[in-house]
């Protein structure tokens, strides 16, 4: 199992609370398909802040769509620190 | 953050109390403001999303540092009164480059650093908007969002559009400073919400400083006073209130970063605890938010007993909401009557009205028939009819009309438009004259765009007459949803009416209604995803989209559609909904 694969893992089953029941993949969009408003957004990073113990920048928003970019994302964070 | 900055790193937060006498923001200018908060110790003071103190800037140090940098603004060749746009983030570079366009005569503008997830494209376009708008010559942002405001400002012949960092490369220009004067524009304040036309309020030094004035007295500012705030800089409550007037009044002030607050509420009431905060302010959005993240166990935690001005506005303010924070946070020594409702938006500076400091939420119950249907405020038992929030009266030197919809003036409880004159008020929207003529009268009347009555004197706002939206404590405009509806192929420019309907917790939800003659309902639920996508990538919203046949939506009588009457089908589409589903219910059981 690569980093990515782990990381996108962990993401899927934070992503629980927020999918009411949907199957969620690396291609599914945050906002497109499970409908997160931004308080859930805003809920969802702190989720990802505090599991991953890392900061997400404001600047990588804006070209996340899938729950994989978010994955990718994560890893690249992660390679940083 | 911010290490990249040339600021003092320093072990504690600025002190509350200071040995400089205060003075409540009886100064001419914001720059002469700053040169007698230098005289002190007083300052900002910049938390992480951690919660640690991460910078301290001093008014002191944030001075110097404003007029070096404004020497080295001027090395561009600059007309008086030139516009610097500064992507606002909660960051000591902000404060440096607002104070630095005050040193050096030119016009500060703030530019929103609020992006949405998948949102690059709609966040350039906003920021080529709101450059294009102010016609800036200059720009700014932190490193981290520079990629968005060099995409941005391609093609616009700014003279230079960069990180703050390089800016301090920049050379000196050896002048003496001639500081932005009383009749000069103190800054530009763009209306939150809309993206299409984006309006840049314009404010002078002399409607900024009245304001600061009368609000200092209104708020009763004592020398033991310090603030605590996370709202942003580009919105005028973050702005004026909670930049501006703690400096002027010489207070030290604690930030949260925006985004930091969003994630994480219940550190506004960490900080307000530890800080011993004693002014802070929030649209009830921000309060709503702690209600629902605090933890019973959190509350032994916070001591909430130095607030003691808890304002709250720019939204309407639900009695429940405020009961309910009360009620949670009482054991935290918060008090009920901290609470100060507050009128007033960015065309008036910032505030209008304040309620009664001690007196808490007052709230009427009116009739809610009479309130509709004959614009009159009735008065009923409490906890019957519709209630609305008394927001106190308007400021010293200022003036309120209650206005009927041909101009004649009315009666206290009677429902019209809310106008206003006075001091605050701005000079008009930047080169925008028929916007300006259309709500500011020759004799100085702001036609506010709301609807209220008086009472005893006091505002009490009841509803909007122009159609803006206000989702989770932003203001959203139906056009900016409507147009990105009819940019979709299948649609006509005629097909699409944003509109807000009340939600099951008395929150406004955005409900977009589109006609089309699409019947296919794979193609009906991938138009609706895209829109929903759209929708939520350029204005943060989530919006409901009703798809219905085309010829639904309801027009005026000038042909034009009429939002009132589409928001109206669609509560009686729902109503119609809700009751077959009961009655299906029903006969299954």
């Amino acid at each position: 199992m690569t980093e990515y694969d782990r990381i996108l893992a962990d993401l899927i089953k934070g992503l629980a609370p927020f999918t009411n029941g949907k199957t969620v993949t690396e291609n599914t969009e945050l906002v497109g398909d499970l409908d997160l408003d931004s308080l859930k957004i805003m809920e969802l990073l702190l989720f990802v802040e505090d599991s991953f113990d890392i900061s997400i920048p404001v600047s990588i928003l804006p070209d996340v769509k899938t729950v994989g970019d978010l994955a990718k994302q994560v890893e690249k964070i992660l390679g940083n620190a | 953050m911010n290490q990249e900055l040339n600021v003092e790193i320093m072990p504690s937060a600025t002190p509350t109390l200071s040995a400089l006498p205060l003075r409540l923001a009886d100064f001419d200018t914001l720059a002469s403001a700053l040169d007698y908060a230098a005289q002190g110790e007083s300052g900002a003071n910049f938390y992480a999303g951690s919660g640690k103190l991460a910078t301290v800037l001093p008014y002191k140090t944030l001075r110097n540092q404003a007029q070096t940098l404004a020497k080295r603004l001027l090395s561009f060749p600059l007309e008086r009164g030139a516009r610097v746009a500064i992507v606002a983030e909660t960051n000591p570079d902000f404060l440096r480059f607002f104070f630095a366009c005050q040193y050096a005569g030119l016009v500060p503008v703030a530019l929103p650093a609020v992006i949405h997830i998948g949102g690059h494209k709609a966040y350039v376009n906003q920021l080529n908007g709101l450059l294009k708008g102010c016609r800036a010559s200059l720009a700014v942002s932190s490193s981290q969002l520079l990629p968005f405001l060099t995409e941005a400002a391609e093609g616009l012949g700014l003279q230079f559009a960069n990180a703050a960092s390089a800016f301090d490369e920049l050379p000196l220009k050896d002048i003496t400073l001639q500081p932005s004067g009383p009749n000069e524009t103190a800054y530009l304040q763009y209306t939150s919400g809309s993206t299409g036309f984006p309006r840049g309020v314009i404010i002078t030094q002399e409607s900024v400083m009245a304001n600061l004035l009368a609000s200092g007295h209104g708020l009763d500012v004592r020398v033991d006073d310090r603030l605590v705030s996370w709202l942003p800089f580009y919105h005028d409550m973050g702005l004026v209130g909670c930049l501006l007037a703690p400096m002027a009044s010489q207070r030290s002030i604690d930030y949260l970063d925006t985004r930091d607050f969003a994630m994480r509420p219940r550190r506004w009431l960490e900080l307000l605890s530890s800080s011993r905060g004693t002014i802070s302010f929030s649209p009830p959005f921000g309060y709503a938010l702690c209600v629902r993240r605090l933890r019973p166990e959190d509350i032994a935690q916070y001591d909430l007993s130095a607030w003691r001005v808890a304002g709250i506005g720019a939204e309407p303010i639900h009695v429940e909401l405020t009961d309910r924070f009360c009620e949670l946070l009482a054991p935290a020594g918060f008090k009920a009557t901290s609470f100060v409702p507050s009128y007033g938006m960015a065309e008036t500076s910032l505030a209008l009205s304040f309620a009664p400091l001690g007196t808490g939420v007052v709230v009427d119950w009116l009739d809610s028939d009479d309130l509709a249907d004959n614009f009159i405020a009735t008065k009923v038992s409490p906890n019957t009819g519709s209630s609305f929030v008394r927001c106190g009266p308007i400021l010293p030197k200022h003036e309120v009309l209650i206005l009927d919809e041909q101009g004649k003036t009315l009666a206290e409880m009677q429902i019209g438009r809310i106008n206003v004159r006075g001091p605050s008020i701005m000079s008009g929207y930047f080169e925008l004259p028929e916007q300006t003529q259309l709500v500011l009268s020759a004799d100085g009347w702001l036609d506010t765009g709301d609807l209220g009555y008086l009472v005893d004197g006091q505002i009490v706002v009841t509803g909007r007459h122009k159609d803006m939206l206000i989702i989770n404590g932003r203001n959203i405009w139906p056009q900016d949803i409507e147009a990105i509806a009819t940019r979709q192929p299948e649609l006509r420019s005629v097909d699409a009416s944003a509109v807000s309907v009340p939600g099951p917790e008395q929150e406004e939800i955005a409900v977009l209604i589109v006609q089309c003659n699409i019947t296919d309902a794979d193609e009906q639920h991938l138009l609706t995803q895209r829109l929903h996508r759209e929708i939520h990538e350029e204005l943060g919203i989530n919006c409901t989209i009703e798809l219905v046949p085309r010829h639904t939506l309801p027009r005026t009588s000038s042909g034009k559609l009429s939002r009132s009457g589409a928001r109206k089908g669609y509560l009686l589409r729902q109503k119609t909904q809700s009751e077959a589903d009961l009655e299906l219910t029903s006969k299954k059981a």
